[in-house]
């Protein structure tokens, strides 16, 4: 059984790469690297932080219906973002993340951002900053979802703190923190002129972020509860 | 032993009273060819897609399918995933991966199949197709008739005993569809495959069926060879429309026997008919036309800097009340010359008027509102609402000056008042085409340009598409209409002309334009050439039959 | 850079990332050296006609970053001249352009890496790890394209009803991108769900599914991972032993030429010059082959 043997292997690996070799890895960049530890550190909570979603769908076995949903949201989210570049930062990204994870769960807000993250590195080129993106959309959607079971979401003003507060993290995690972090240089200094760089593109994220979500979250809603209900999924 | 076996099948969607299928019975030998016809929405799709299990529509169901006899519920998962393959109606819609060479092994792979097994398969696929030359290219660049091979290859590379199809050329220009139909027609003569086929171009695939199933109102009405099933259904059924050309000249003329299925047997019918050869023709009749709205002059354009010309030397014009038929091979530039024509490019040289004023001197909001109108080719472009009827409102609000009369006035004329609650994603393709015209017609055009109009609607909707256009004319309104369908612009346009290297090449008014071409031309005058004079529709090639018998018998 | 490219995938992301992953990490001034200049060297050779005009787009970043860090990091001991009473030194002007060169190496070896790992070895490398995802996100590249041109057929059908998002206002500009947004939605949702059919009719959701590629692992790629593995196994032994340790503060750290430490550089050197050897070997071979013909 060639199959058996496969998945097998696969389990030991996985099993491997998150008990054994993650943590050796983390404890060999705290001792041994010096400026760069908090990225190297960063980078591996993240990606670890991504793997129990990832694998919890990969174990899942999703129907073809679930898995077509999420790539076209992630695909429209990517497309959107190569086309309608009007301002730099003004970016749809964000809000149909959030929306997905809204009206159809935390697992397909989370998949949804992190595809995105992905497939939008695929075509403009992968970077050191693919981990964060990947972690920081994935995450948006994620709480989108968590917050969206809640009912809480239907509110325009809960819309609008949300949208502030994705376009906060996100610029948080990618401008701020990635940049120092990778850079290693620490100092209020830094953080100051970091966050005084960025400011204009946190403002731009937020506020795309509630123009798009104020705009797309009703009619886009809709459609994905006609299709929930037309087709029987995600439910 | 039957491959297939559908017995006494009865269905009903949930929460519907009238049943979808009713009372199928239906036998399948291995190695048949049978066209399932119908009208849209007699069930024929549902019928399909119950023999495919994996997509068999939830419903209240009773009944049985018998595949090699055992009930199709009972096969083992990789059976039936296997054997019995579907291919649907749009190309785009079925490919699942973005390379070529991944989408043929796709089935393969959900079968588990090892690399080696799946590589000889592939390879094979390859070959028999003709893919070799694409195939580690992506699927985005594909055409759309390479498009649906790549579907067909991808199913057959699973090696299916039955193999079924949902209009798969529908969306396709003719040459690719008679290229796919040629295909299909190999796979059966040369490896004795089974196949169902669902098609509208019964022109080109009625004569290759061994078994032609015909449903009405969720019923099979006629089962049997295509010759005889004119002798088996009503005279003036709704379905004769959709008929091969010598089918309907046939029926037409009374005739009984063994009907002709192909233009050369139509012929040989023809000729053995007491008709006088060359000497009948059809009455011309002149309409009286209006002021030119829309005219282009020596356009020249291309899409990059330095790539070839796509129009050279343009020149066209529309009188008020005229619809004039582009017709042309695919990729020539056609629908190119209809954005330039609508100001959505922008030609390097020469120039367009709208009543006699530059194009590029109106402002959007003029140009759109009152004067020119596009139905696109796919009509879902314009749709935003969740309902037909909110589509129409929101719409109304557009265009400041539609009274509600004038709203209910498009409703009526476009036959869609009991269509105002459904979803529009919901409707039928002919349907969605008028709700999108209606739509354009609230803005008032007086020029309206279709881009394909009739592509992948059935003949049904073709001819009431056809009586809007007509009254649209009537009310003075000029169509200029780009099109591949001969048939269409044959019988209902004003004036045809041949889009050909940039440019029109030939034009007239279709019964001269039709009867001077050979190759080009319709099926009716391919039929009647030699025997009728300028005979270019069906109901031309009727009239004549008719007089030249009651001539000869006087 | 043909040859290169062509071994399996497993050696090229392995190669990439061992790569990377170290030159983020050295910043002793040789190793940052041969980091960047063989950086530098291989994207020319991959690029070749587009390389400079990227280089471009890097110098004023490089830039940026050297100014940056004297002006907010005043450690150092050599002093060169003081602003607001803060010591700009030569140290963190060093270190600044060190972490410049440090971050412009990272870029550029991703930039090689993007043109060398095409998004059908990285699938393939994926969908080893996890199948269902790797197949979701081939999903979601081939939707890409299709939805840009959908965008475009869309944008052009509103504009003819009044709907033109190049043009008015910057709100109307807006509502008219959410209008073509949401109109392509529900086309992209409908739609899918016939994908979805087309998936369950080819038997996707079988019990053991397999992955079929066109890569194949041949004898040279073991090969090349091995040699890889050795060279880059060194380089991490050399780190564990300090050489490739370099302070900058509170002053530069004494610059070692001893043999080890040559040695040390050298097996670095050789490790990043991996593709550009096998290169000209595959060039000389085919020289070679065609003058014997």
């Amino acid at each position: 059984m060639q199959k058996s043997d496969n998945k097998r292997l696969r389990l030991i690996i996985s099993t491997l790469v998150i008990f054994v070799i993650i943590p050796i890895v983390l404890y060999a960049g705290v001792v041994y690297l010096n400026d760069r530890k908090y990225y190297f550190i960063s980078v591996v909570i993240v990606l670890l932080a991504c793997v129990p979603l990832f694998i919890k769908f990969e174990r899942r076995k999703p129907q073809p219906r679930e898995i077509l949903i999420i790539a076209v949201m992630a695909a429209i989210s990517v497309a959107g973002r190569m086309i309608f570049v009007v301002v730099p930062g003004f970016k749809p990204v964000a809000a149909i993340t959030i929306i997905t994870g809204i009206y159809l769960g935390a697992e397909a807000g989370f998949l949804t951002g992190a595809l995105s993250a992905i497939v939008s590195n695929i075509f403009f080129g992968q970077g050191p900053w693919t981990p964060f993106q990947m972690f920081m959309w994935g995450m948006i959607g994620f709480l989108a979802g968590v917050l969206g079971k809640t009912g809480v979401m239907e509110k325009k003003v809960a819309l609008i703190l949300f949208g502030v507060f994705a376009g906060g993290l996100f610029s948080f995690g990618m401008d701020v923190w990635g940049v120092i972090s990778f850079s290693g240089i620490f100092s209020w200094e830094a953080y100051v002129a970091a966050l005084g760089t960025a400011l204009p593109f946190t403002i731009i994220y937020a506020v795309s972020n509630v123009i798009f979500l104020l705009l797309l979250a009703k009619p886009i809603g809709e459609k994905l509860k006609r299709i929930k209900i037309k087709y029987n999924i995600l439910q | 032993m039957a491959l297939l076996k559908i017995d006494n099948l009865n269905f009903y969607y949930p929460e519907e009273i009238d049943s979808a299928l009713k009372n199928i019975n239906l036998t399948i030998e291995e190695g048949e060819f049978v066209v399932l016809i119908g009208q849209s929405g007699c069930g024929k799709s549902t019928l399909l897609k119950h023999l495919k299990r994996e997509l068999a529509p939830h419903g209240k169901k009773s009944g049985d399918i018998l595949y090699r006899n055992e009930r199709l519920e009972d096969l083992d998962m990789k059976t039936a995933a296997a054997e019995v393959g579907y291919v649907l109606q749009n190309p785009e819609n079925q490919i699942v991966t973005d390379k070529v060479w991944h989408e043929l092994a796709f089935g393969l792979e959900n079968l588990g199949l090892d690399t080696l097994t799946i590589r000889r398969r592939v390879a094979e696929m390859a070959n028999f197709f003709g893919i070799q030359s694409w195939f580690r290219q992506k699927t985005v660049g594909l055409s759309g008739g390479q498009k649906q091979l790549l579907n067909l290859a991808a199913v057959m590379a699973m090696q299916p005993k039955l193999l079924l199809l949902d209009e798969p050329t529908s969306q396709l220009d003719p040459i690719a569809a008679m290229e796919f139909i040629t295909t299909l027609h190999k796979l059966n003569q040369e490896l004795g495959l089974t196949i169902i086929l669902i098609e509208h171009r019964l022109e080109e695939v009625l004569p290759l069926a061994d078994k032609v199933v015909l449903m009405d109102h969720s019923e099979i009405i006629y089962t049997g060879h295509p010759k005889q099933l004119l002798t088996d259904i009503p005279k003036n059924h709704a379905m004769h429309d959709a008929l091969p050309t010598a089918m309907r000249i046939f029926n037409a003329c009374d005739q009984e026997g063994d009907a002709p299925l192909t233009i050369r047997e139509g012929r040989k019918w023809l000729l053995q008919q007491p008709v006088e050869q060359n000497c009948v023709s059809v009455d011309e009749n002149y309409v009286e036309l209006g002021l030119v709205v829309l005219e282009a002059k020596d356009i020249a354009f291309r899409y990059e800097k330095n790539s070839d010309d796509i129009l050279h030397g343009f020149q066209m014009h529309v009188r008020a009340g005229e619809m004039l038929s582009i017709i042309g091979g695919n990729g020539t530039g056609k629908s190119t010359a209809l954005k330039i024509l609508s100001g959505l490019e922008k030609p390097y040289r020469g120039n367009v008027f709208v009543n006699g004023q530059k194009l590029k001197k109106y402002r959007n909001s003029d140009l759109y509102r009152e004067q020119l109108a596009v139905l696109p080719q796919d009509p879902k472009t314009l749709f935003v609402e969740k309902q037909v009827r909110k589509e129409l409102e929101s719409m109304q609000k557009v265009a400041m000056k539609a009274s509600a009369e004038k709203l209910a006035e498009i409703i009526s004329l476009l036959d869609l008042q009991h269509l105002m609650d459904r979803h529009p994603y919901d409707l039928s393709g002919g349907e969605q085409q008028k709700l999108a015209l209606a739509k354009l017609l609230l803005l008032n055009p007086k020029i309206l340009l279709l881009d394909e109009p009739t592509k992948g609607i059935d003949a049904h909707a073709k001819k009431a598409l056809a009586h809007i256009l007509h009254a649209l004319l009537k009310q003075g309104v000029a169509i200029v209409m780009v099109t591949h369908d001969i048939e269409f612009s044959a019988e209902y346009s004003s004036r045809c002309a041949l889009f050909f290297d940039g440019n029109l090449v030939s034009e007239g008014d279709p019964r001269t334009f039709y009867s001077g071409n050979s190759f080009y031309t319709t099926a009716a005058h391919r039929l009647s050439r030699g025997i009728f004079k300028n005979a270019i529709t069906c109901e031309d090639v009727i009239t004549l039959c008719k007089k030249a018998t009651t001539n000869v018998s006087v | 850079m043909k040859s290169f490219e062509m071994y399996h995938p497993l050696v090229l992301f392995y190669y990439f990332m061992t790569v990377i992953g170290m030159a983020m990490f050295f910043m002793h001034p040789i190793y940052l050296v041969l980091t960047f200049m063989e950086a530098v060297l291989l994207n020319f050779l991959l690029l070749r006609h587009g390389f400079w005009k990227k280089l471009m787009m890097y110098i004023p970043l490089f830039f940026i970053m050297a100014i940056i860090n004297p002006l907010i990091s005043h450690n150092g001991e050599l002093v060169i001249l003081y602003v607001n009473d803060n010591a700009v030194t030569m140290e963190a002007i060093c270190y600044g352009m060190a972490m410049a060169l440090m971050i412009l190496a990272v870029i550029i070896w991703f930039n090689s890496y993007n043109g060398v790992m095409t998004s059908d070895k990285f699938l393939y490398l994926f969908g080893k790890l996890s199948p269902v995802l790797a197949l979701t996100i081939s999903i979601t590249m081939r939707l890409v394209p299709r939805f840009k041109h959908q965008i475009h057929i869309i944008t052009q059908a509103q504009k003819t009803i009044g709907m033109d998002y190049t043009s008015g206002s910057v709100w109307e500009r807006i509502k008219c991108v959410t209008r073509i947004l949401s109109i392509l939605i529900t086309w992209a949702l409908e739609n899918a769900i016939e994908t979805a059919d087309s998936m369950k009719a080819r038997g996707y959701g079988l019990p053991e599914r397999s992955t079929f590629s066109l890569f194949v692992f041949e004898k040279r790629d073991g090969w090349l991972l091995g040699v890889i593995t050795l060279l880059a196994g060194i380089s991490v032994a050399g780190s564990f032993l300090g050489y490739t340790t370099f302070y900058f503060y509170p002053t530069f750290s004494e610059m070692e030429w001893s043999l080890t430490s040559v040695g040390f550089y050298s097996v670095y050197a050789v490790l990043l010059a991996i593709p550009i050897v096998i290169e000209i070997k595959e060039n000389i071979k085919w020289r070679y082959l065609r003058s014997t013909i």
